[in-house]
């Protein structure tokens, strides 16, 4: 008999909401009753998610709990800040929650994705040109679209069709990528610099937008997949020759990337004016100690950008190192799962697919939280799943949707042996 | 007051995330654990599926170990569930007593078929190399080295 159980983890998932909303209960007079619907509508959000997939069937059981939580503990953080966005962030978390749900039983039903291969850069080019056209900058850079009373950020999108188009590439000419491997050049080798063509024209969209991060983000999981999937050192080379090549010039000729690297190696130069926003944030990580300050007695209100791009810092304030430290842990474990389902899926094009995902999670989170606590320069993009904004938030689980997608697969659960076998043959 | 609950309630809720974070590695663990389990388990028999996965619909495992008393079928609570709806709610009754295995059929309704033959109510003792028939899955008997001798 056993006396002690062990926790379920959706257990887990409502007890901090429920801790969590009934702080916030307490924070402020004249007490809210508002914010306990608010708590119980996400804990039926995520307790709904959760038991579709486990009574359908619907493949891995972690994925949607590990970002459950996160976006749990991030909607806490946001209502903390700012009420009205806490609760806007509670809507489009529900709004996610149906995509999530919507791109895993689209990307089920319709078997056309990997035979799309010149679709995805023209979808790309299409939404860059439509928020050229209609677009409107806020912050200094001009990547929303406003329909009506939404503003959306087609950037967002263009993440994932950068891994469909890359995966796809992949899929379509692995016999000929599989021959490649001298260090000279050859013929064959022009469907690579295809591949390389494509895969720079979407982070020359970025730059144009002067979505930075995003670019840095792509590139990384552009150079992941070439080194994973493509046994050639030259054009590995040639890749990370270009990619320091434009590092190098954007820091000497783009300003704004200028500033960025000065105030990451020195920000207490000029403390009031360009290294306040990484100051600030640093301040907030360092008072928070090893247990934080407690939900509502810290001040994050003092950092710039703190419900987007600097939640972490607020996290580490409130929370303390060692929810800063858990909130990388979820993260590691999600990229463990991502990379997990890659393993035993056997289809090249799934492969890819589900590998580039989750690199893209994986970078996502490493240049935003190494930003932010000064580790790299700040490049400003978002925290999938916690920090503010229905792009984000929307993309990040259709990512996962298909993610899930990938896990359910009839061949998804293939043992490694047979794999090898496979691959032997 | 508000700031007392705070400060106190702060340590369970970074616990209560920890305690999920665990939660969640230990189920990563038994995973990791029974893939070990079934690739070390070389000494025990067991079934071996020779179905192409990847033309059945619902999730199979490529090989299950034989235990005492490991029941298959279509419920939930059966030792080894499979969602193929040809095979009965409880189908099937793995025994190993004296050495050697044994099935035996519970009544299924699609039957259970050792190399082609129906088994009626008795159980059957399998030898090594036998092809068993469950609903549309076909397995073939590994006896280990423990039941050989």
């Amino acid at each position: 008999m056993r006396v002690l159980k062990y926790p379920r983890p959706v257990e887990m998932i409502v007890l901090v909401n429920a801790i969590g909303f009934g702080l916030l209960f307490f924070y402020k007079k004249p007490y809210d009753y508002f914010i306990l619907i608010a708590g119980l509508s996400v804990i039926l959000l995520v307790g709904f998610g959760y038991f579709a997939i486990r009574k359908a069937k619907l493949g891995d059981g972690y994925l949607f709990l590990i970002s459950g939580m996160l976006s749990s503990i991030g909607i806490i953080m946001l209502y903390r800040l700012d009420r009205e966005l806490g609760f806007k962030q509670i809507v489009w978390f529900g709004i996610s929650i149906a995509a999530f749900f919507a791109s895993y039983f689209l990307y089920r039903r319709y078997q056309v994705w990997e035979r799309l291969t010149c679709y995805y850069p023209a979808i790309s080019l299409f939404l860059f040109v439509a928020t050229l056209l209609f677009g409107r900058s806020i912050n200094g850079a001009k990547n929303w679209i406003f329909i009506g009373k939404f503003s959306i950020q087609p950037s967002e999108c263009i993440k994932i069709i950068f891994v469909f188009f890359i995966a796809a590439f992949f899929n379509k000419y692995k016999e000929e990528f599989k021959e490649l491997t001298a260090l000279r050049f050859k013929k064959e080798d022009i469907k690579l610099y295809i591949l390389m063509s494509g895969a720079y024209m979407h982070l020359g969209l970025m730059v144009i937008q002067k979505e930075w991060g995003t670019a840095l983000l792509l590139f990384l999981v552009y150079f992941m997949l070439v080194y994973v999937l493509i046994n050639n050192r030259l054009f590995m080379l040639i890749n990370a020759g270009m990619a320091s090549l434009g590092g190098i010039g954007g820091i000497l000729f783009v300003s704004h990337i200028k500033v960025r690297v000065d105030t990451w190696l020195n920000p207490w130069k000029d403390i009031a004016g360009k290294g306040y926003q990484i100051t600030q944030s640093l301040f907030a990580i360092g008072s928070g100690g090893f247990f934080g300050t407690g939900i509502g007695l810290g001040r994050p209100d003092f950092i710039p950008e703190v419900n987007t791009d600097f939640i972490f810092s607020a996290i580490c304030e409130e929370m303390g190192i060692f929810g800063g430290v858990a909130i990388v842990l979820l993260y590691f474990i999600l990229a463990y799962r991502g990379f997990k389902i890659a393993l035993y899926t056997v289809e090249n094009f799934t492969k890819t697919l589900a590998l580039g995902l989750t690199l893209l999670f994986g970078f996502q989170t490493f240049i935003i939280v190494g930003g932010v606590i000064k580790l790299i320069p700040l490049t400003g993009i978002t925290l999938p799943f916690i920090s503010y904004g229905g792009s984000s938030l929307i993309v990040s689980f259709i990512a996962l949707g298909i993610l899930q997608a990938i896990s359910a697969g009839p061949a998804a659960y293939v043992t490694r042996k047979e794999k090898l076998d496979g691959e032997s043959k | 007051m508000f700031e007392i609950f705070s400060s106190l309630l702060k340590y369970i809720f970074i616990s209560v995330i920890y305690l999920f974070i665990f939660a969640i590695i230990r189920m990563i663990y038994l995973d990791i654990y029974s893939m070990n389990a079934r690739r070390s388990g070389q000494n025990l028999p067991y079934i071996k599926l020779i179905n192409r996965r990847d033309s059945l619909e619902m999730k199979v495992e490529e090989s299950y170990i034989l235990d005492n008393n490991l029941t298959i079928g279509r419920a939930m609570g059966n030792r080894i569930t499979i969602a193929d709806p040809f095979l009965s709610g409880q189908h099937a009754v793995f025994d190993i007593s004296d050495g050697s295995c044994s099935l035996k059929d519970l009544g299924s309704t699609n039957g259970t078929f050792v190399n082609g033959k129906k088994l009626e109510n008795a159980p059957v003792v399998l030898n090594d190399g036998d092809r068993i028939r469950i609903g549309q899955l076909d397995f073939i008997y590994v006896a280990g080295l423990e039941v050989q001798k």
